[in-house]
């Protein structure tokens, strides 16, 4: 009952906090911040929720099996992205040369693969602080 | 798709130990997935270093330029496979296979649980990647990247040691290399504000033109870059972390670290010294000088350092420090005898010390002894690891037919062309005092009565890693052909002004 | 001595940044804590990117996004930015590392203080 104000006030606040990570992360190559940035805000919701409601109710919502996965084919998507290039013909990483069509200036469609790539390396900074916060939650002597 | 693999090989040697390092968490459970990853991984990636090298030797040496994503030069980051980026892939490859190799089934007394050991080879992976792409990258930024995650691999893998010291090893490895890499990424800032370039060649230009303007400014970029890395490459006033993070690693990553990760960052140093500097820079500013001095006060000290030392792991480390020297003596030295020197003893001194702690390894989990007078007839009890052990030995002392003397034979060349008669006597009084602290640890071995202990060599895999490794220091010995004219190219590269 | 203190006057980020830097490579020698080595580390590293950061900006310039309606604005350097953004996340995974390593340090000598365990480690050495 003491936290009652906070677990409210956490409830209403986490989704938008979430929602607005998203938003960097997604927005990343047409306005400031980026995938990590936003990654970070999405870790630090999750950070928030467990400071607030206990580590066992956050590892709960985030168990290391998902982490782990996370994490492996997080940097492997931006890999797979990479090599959308190598297998279009032209070098690694490419984005117009591989015949991805970039759109109006400006526009969220215009980084092509830069926006795919921002979402894997958002997801996977988001849980690597999750990760880092658990592993010291739990190892606290 | 044979020509895509092709024309993207050298973006390809990078990334995939790099991408697999990430994946092979999620296969902990199943650990001979997880050694069969690696070991396929290190050995595609020798296959792919051969076939660039053989590329290279066809071509005369011209380099592979490979613009990532398509941006050439100066706006984009560059990849080139040059000569030197060619003889450092083949070490990096040849000496990690075997690495790999004897890591397989033999990590659960010094690492733990399958869990740990996934991690230790993914940090290996890494670890691997990372030098990888300081051979080919030829942007300065990107040097600092692989750096860092070299640096954060090499910490990892000595604090996977279940050794009780392993923690407090790598915190102060972790604390004086991290100093070393604020030293680095300060020296790269000061480059770029003066050339407003971070691809190698352009920055390189541009400092050559401008440099008059800003003397102070290159003396501070020069001497903050010497510190990083010589930090980081164990120089010896500055190797104060080496001998206890190597000795207190397990023994497959005490290999990798004081046979790759630390020629990883000389390569660094090298490119940036000799590639963006320049040659007449480097002899207008005494760099070379400084060098020299520094080098032969390595290989002194470090060698009497390892005499005094009776732990097996310790004393190989000390003789890491004063092999640095020799690297750095090479460098310093600056004609095209004594780069190809040292570009054939770092590789030389790679596979040699590889060995040595690799067989260091397999006779102290064996015996469970890490004390050289405690290993008294350990030589007829372990024949074939105590023989790989003794081959290295000789090698590293630099006997005929064996790769150490090709590498020092060209050094010493080289400071007869240089008229340094100093650096002679070092070279030669370097060699004696290693002799002075790696044959007694043979004699204790074979000529000690043996004491009534049980145990022989290691494992198949094991076997085949120290074969491996004692095969390649005899060919390099005694067919140096390919290796050295490669490194020899590699040389005049260095020493040519762009 | 004027245009010293003129060119003092203009690049001052540098000189904060020399400052900043010498604190923390200070911190990191001489303190034997553990955490105010870190700490140290910590310092350092900003100076550098102070420093660099600083290289890239440009007087009366705009922030890099481009403007339609103004496409020739002058914009400052957004190349330094990006880069020290990479060298901000590296710092970060070398401070978690490291505060990972002290946790293990404390659970195995009771102390974060370097010299008390150099002295430990002197004592189980010689038993």
């Amino acid at each position: 009952m003491r936290d009652f104000i906070l677990k409210r006030v956490a409830a209403l606040l986490l989704p938008f906090i979430q929602m607005y990570g998203l938003y960097v992360i997604l927005h990343g190559h047409v306005s400031p911040g980026g995938s990590f940035a936003g990654g970070i805000v999405v870790g630090l919701a999750f950070i928030a929720f467990t400071t607030i409601y206990g580590l066992e109710r956050g590892r709960a919502k985030v168990p290391e099996k998902v982490t782990t996965l996370v994490e492996s084919y997080g940097t492997l998507w931006y890999g797979m992205m990479g090599m959308v290039g190598v297998f279009k013909g032209a070098p690694f990483l490419a984005n117009k040369m591989a015949g991805i069509d970039l759109g109006e200036l400006g526009a969220l469609s215009s980084g092509g693969l830069i926006g795919l790539i921002g979402l894997g390396v958002g997801i996977r900074v988001a849980s690597t602080m999750i990760t880092l916060f658990f592993t010291m939650m739990e190892e606290e002597p | 798709m044979t020509a895509t693999i092709k024309s993207n090989l050298p973006v390809f040697v990078v990334i995939m130990p790099l991408f697999v390092a990430f994946v092979l968490p999620t296969f902990a459970r199943r650990i001979r997935l997880v050694e069969g990853l690696v070991t396929a991984t290190t050995a595609l990636g020798f296959l792919g270093a051969g076939y660039l090298a053989s590329l290279i030797l066809i071509q005369n040496g011209n380099p592979i330029n490979y613009s990532l994503g398509g941006w050439s030069a100066p706006w984009g980051i560059e990849i080139q496979v040059s000569n030197l980026s060619c003889f450092f892939l083949l070490m990096v490859a040849g000496v990690s296979l075997p690495i790999a190799l004897f890591a397989a089934d033999n990590m659960t007394h010094e690492v733990g649980g399958p869990q740990q050991t996934t991690r230790f080879y993914a940090l290996y992976l890494l670890l691997g990647g990372a030098l990888a792409g300081m051979a080919v990258t030829s942007d300065l930024f990107n040097v600092f990247v692989l750096v860092e995650v070299a640096t954060l691999s090499c910490c990892g893998l000595v604090s996977s040691s279940n050794h009780p010291w392993a923690s407090e090893a790598a915190f102060n490895y972790l604390i004086l290399a991290t100093l070393g890499s604020a030293l680095i990424l300060g020296g790269i800032g000061f480059l770029y504000i003066i050339t407003g370039h971070l691809n190698m060649e352009f920055a390189s230009h541009e400092l050559n033109r401008v440099w008059q303007g800003y003397p102070h400014v290159v003396w501070i970029a020069a001497s903050f870059l010497l510190v990083g890395f010589g930090v980081k490459s164990a120089l010896f006033p500055l190797h104060v972390w080496l001998p206890d993070a190597h000795s207190a690693a397990p023994s497959p990553a005490s290999a990798i670290l004081s046979g790759l990760a630390v020629k990883g960052y000389a390569i660094c140093l090298i490119k940036v010294l000799y590639n963006v500097f320049g040659i007449a820079l480097i002899q207008d500013f005494g760099i070379h000088r400084i060098l020299t001095l520094l080098g032969m006060i390595a290989i002194i000290a470090g060698s009497v350092f390892a005499l005094t030392q009776d732990k097996l792991k310790r004393r190989l480390a000390f003789s890491t420090v004063a092999q640095v020297g020799y690297i750095f003596l090479g460098l310093g030295l600056a004609n095209s005898q004594s780069l190809t020197g040292m570009l054939f003893h770092m590789a030389s001194h790679a596979v040699i010390k590889s060995g040595l702690f690799l067989a260091a390894g397999a006779i102290i989990a064996t015996t469970g002894k890490n004390r050289i007078s405690e290993m008294a007839g350990v030589g007829r009890k372990m024949p074939i690891t105590m023989a790989v052990f003794t081959i290295c030995s000789v090698s590293l002392v630099g006997i005929p037919l064996f790769s150490g003397f090709v590498g020092k034979w060209h050094l010493l060349l080289g400071s007869l062309e240089a008229g340094n008669r100093l650096a002679q006597a070092v070279i030669i009084v370097g060699s004696v005092l290693c002799a002075a602290y790696l044959f007694p640890i043979i004699r204790v071995a074979y000529f000690e009565p043996t004491p009534v202990a049980d145990c022989r060599d290691p494992g198949l895999p094991q076997m085949i890693a120290l074969i491996m490794l004692a095969a390649w220091v005899i060919i390099l010995g005694v067919v140096p052909g390919p290796f050295l004219e490669l490194a020899k190219r590699a040389a005049i590269d260095l020493l040519v002004m762009k | 001595m004027k245009t010293l203190l003129d060119s003092l006057m203009v690049n001052y980020p540098y000189f904060a940044a020399m400052i900043l830097f010498i604190i923390g490579a200070f911190t990191v020698l001489t303190r034997s804590n553990l955490f105010k080595k870190l700490i140290g580390i910590n310092i350092m590293e900003s100076a550098i990117f102070l420093m660099f950061i600083a290289a890239g900006n440009i007087r009366g310039g705009a922030v890099p996004i481009l403007d339609k309606a103004n496409p020739k604005a002058l914009y400052i350097n957004p190349l330094p930015s990006a880069l020290m953004l990479t060298g901000i996340v590296v710092s970060v995974s070398v401070t978690a590392f490291a505060l990972a390593l002290i946790i293990k340090l404390y659970q195995f000598y009771g102390t974060t203080d370097a010299r008390r365990i150099a002295e430990l480690k002197k004592e189980v050495a010689s038993r």
